[in-house]
């Protein structure tokens, strides 16, 4: 012990200082450069607002008759003879061009059943001698909630395709063992009197991270 | 025996070796400092402990993990998320039922493509909603053609659907013969009895190899972690199906497992106006699917050349 004088220890080499004074320069730099956040966390994204909770809406956009009934609703729009008289038939009344004329109490009626236009008659489908039901082509008188079968005597396939679940709006559970299927009527998604689709506002489309994708479309290409 | 027969031990400081006042105070300095930019250097590990806890980072593999272990991986997500959310979900694992094999099939003449799947699934799957991840995404692309190059997605007219196109929604296709699978390098997905092809997201690495090995862009990654508003969690989860992702892991459709295993339909199917989309079990004659496989032009598996064997299906009415 006593051979190795203080006087003779050179102390630490340079080269030691040399690393450890870089080494202390390089973490205090981090240190910095994480206390002031100089590169970064990520950048906070975009906000994306949240979509319209009614396009999560899973109702059918029409109701049906059926669905009225059921939720005890107000019924005085199918109660016909509040105006109609009994047993006599409405008159129909059209113009030069043989379209029909809509009469001023039933304005809100659009009638576009079919491109053809010659399903216009309103006894086409209602039964003259009792507007409270629906009358087939083949002479049977059906109800207002059997509307189903009322297209179907028209639209056979299609009819066929709503039975097997293959048409149409279906909801509930495919596993019948472990609960019941919802199948909509025709009239839940079609107005009877202009059945065709309407047209309505997609949802947004996707945000991709870095911005939409321009693709030339069929219009802007070439 | 007295304490002099000891040699002095080796960590006692020699008072005289190279050490005097100085050179002490030197080094301590020296040491000190660096200790503490070496602490806050490392101070960004600590926020991983947000999102990874001892139990989760321990946990088995979804395939060996015991009933037992499996009830305590399911109370500990449930405790996760309600710790994160506030909402006291419900997380179950439900398993494939005998006798069954799911079909999705989506008929090109009725859809319009009004993009309400895209959102409902989204709602359904507590998907992130910013950044966006959905696992549908609706082409669109002109009559006569059927050019997934031409296709467009970002389509955004007044109304739909628009004259001269038509609308092509794709998502997780539930192969038979599945690429994503094969490449994986851990095992994390495999396909199911009931044909659906699931993720352990506790078991994914990340490593996105499923991704570029899909054909049909279904598989999504979460770059960041996902940031689902409170008000829009589904507190209905599944443990394969739509418990909340954590960053740097895959996902993609799963037929809403948590809804079909339970014998229900997907969220997609319910909530599309035009009743496009059918679902059900092929094995059951009595089925829609089966109905439509039957009695339909049932038209396309997309990319059928490459051999992966959709389980979905697009058909056609006329």
């Amino acid at each position: 012990m006593d051979e190795h004088s203080p006087a003779e220890d050179p102390g630490p080499p340079r080269k030691t200082n040399l690393v450890l004074g870089t080494l202390l320069v390089g973490f205090v730099a981090l240190a910095a450069a994480f206390a002031l956040n100089l590169w970064g966390r990520q950048a906070p994204l975009d906000a994306i607002p949240l979509v319209d909770p009614a396009l999560l809406d899973t109702a059918t956009n029409r109701r049906s008759y059926a669905d009225l009934v059921r939720a005890k609703e107000d019924l005085s729009d199918f109660d016909c003879y509040t105006c109609h008289e009994k047993n006599k038939a409405p008159t129909l009344r059209y113009d030069e061009h043989q379209n029909l004329l809509i009469p001023t109490e039933h304005s809100d009626i659009v009638m576009g059943h079919g491109e053809h236009g010659r399903n216009n008659n309103c006894f086409n489908c209602h039964n003259e001698t009792n507007l409270k039901l629906l009358q087939t082509r083949d002479g049977r008188a059906l109800q207002f909630d059997d509307s189903p079968q009322l297209c179907g005597s028209c639209h056979g396939p299609t009819y066929d395709d709503w039975e097997a679940g293959a048409h149409g709006r279906i909801s509930g559970f495919w596993n019948r063992r472990l609960g019941a299927i919802k199948r909509q009527d025709c009239v839940n998604c079609h107005n009877p009197h202009a059945p065709a689709f309407q047209g309505r506002q997609p949802a947004p489309g996707p945000h991709p991270l870095h911005g939409p994708m321009v693709k030339p479309t069929a219009e802007s290409g070439h | 025996m007295s304490h002099s027969d000891f040699p002095p031990l080796q960590g006692e400081p020699a008072p005289a070796a190279g050490m005097n006042r100085r050179s002490f105070l030197r080094t301590s300095a020296v040491l000190t400092t660096g200790l503490a930019a070496l602490a806050s250097s490392l101070r960004p590990l600590l926020e991983l402990e947000d999102y990874t806890s001892v139990e989760q980072f321990m946990q088995k593999y979804y395939k060996e993990l015991t009933p037992a272990e499996m009830a305590k991986v399911l109370k500990r997500i449930e405790n996760e998320v309600e710790k994160q959310y506030g909402i006291r979900p419900q997380v179950r694992d439900l398993r494939p039922m005998d006798g069954v094999e799911f079909v999705y099939a989506l008929n090109l003449t009725r859809c319009i493509g009004c993009r309400k799947c895209v959102h409902a699934c989204v709602q359904e799957n507590n998907q992130s909603r910013n950044p966006e991840i959905q696992y549908i995404r609706v082409l669109r692309m002109p009559h006569g053609s059927f050019d997934l190059d031409q296709s467009e997605h970002n389509y955004a007219p007044a109304t739909v659907p628009e004259k001269g196109y038509f609308y092509m929604p794709v998502q997780c296709q539930q192969c038979r013969n599945p690429p994503c699978v094969k490449v994986c390098p851990v095992h994390a997905t495999w396909q199911e009895t009931d044909g659906i092809t699931v993720i352990d997201y506790n078991w994914c690495i990340g490593c996105r190899y499923c991704e570029a090995a899909c054909p049909y862009w279904a598989r999504h990654f979460n770059f960041t972690k996902p940031s689902i508003p409170k008000e829009r969690l589904n507190p209905e989860m599944s443990y394969l199906g739509n418990q909340p992702r954590h960053q740097g892991v895959m996902e993609k459709c799963h037929f809403c497992i948590q809804r079909t295993r339970a014998g229900r339909y997907p969220a997609c199917l319910e909530v599309c106006p035009a009743g496009a989309r059918k679902f059900g079990n092929i094995l059951d004659p009595n089925s829609e699917v089966s109905y439509i496989l039957r009695t339909k032009r049932v038209f396309i598996q997309l990319k059928e050349e490459l051999g992966t064997s959709p389980r979905f299906f697009y058909y056609f009415d006329v």
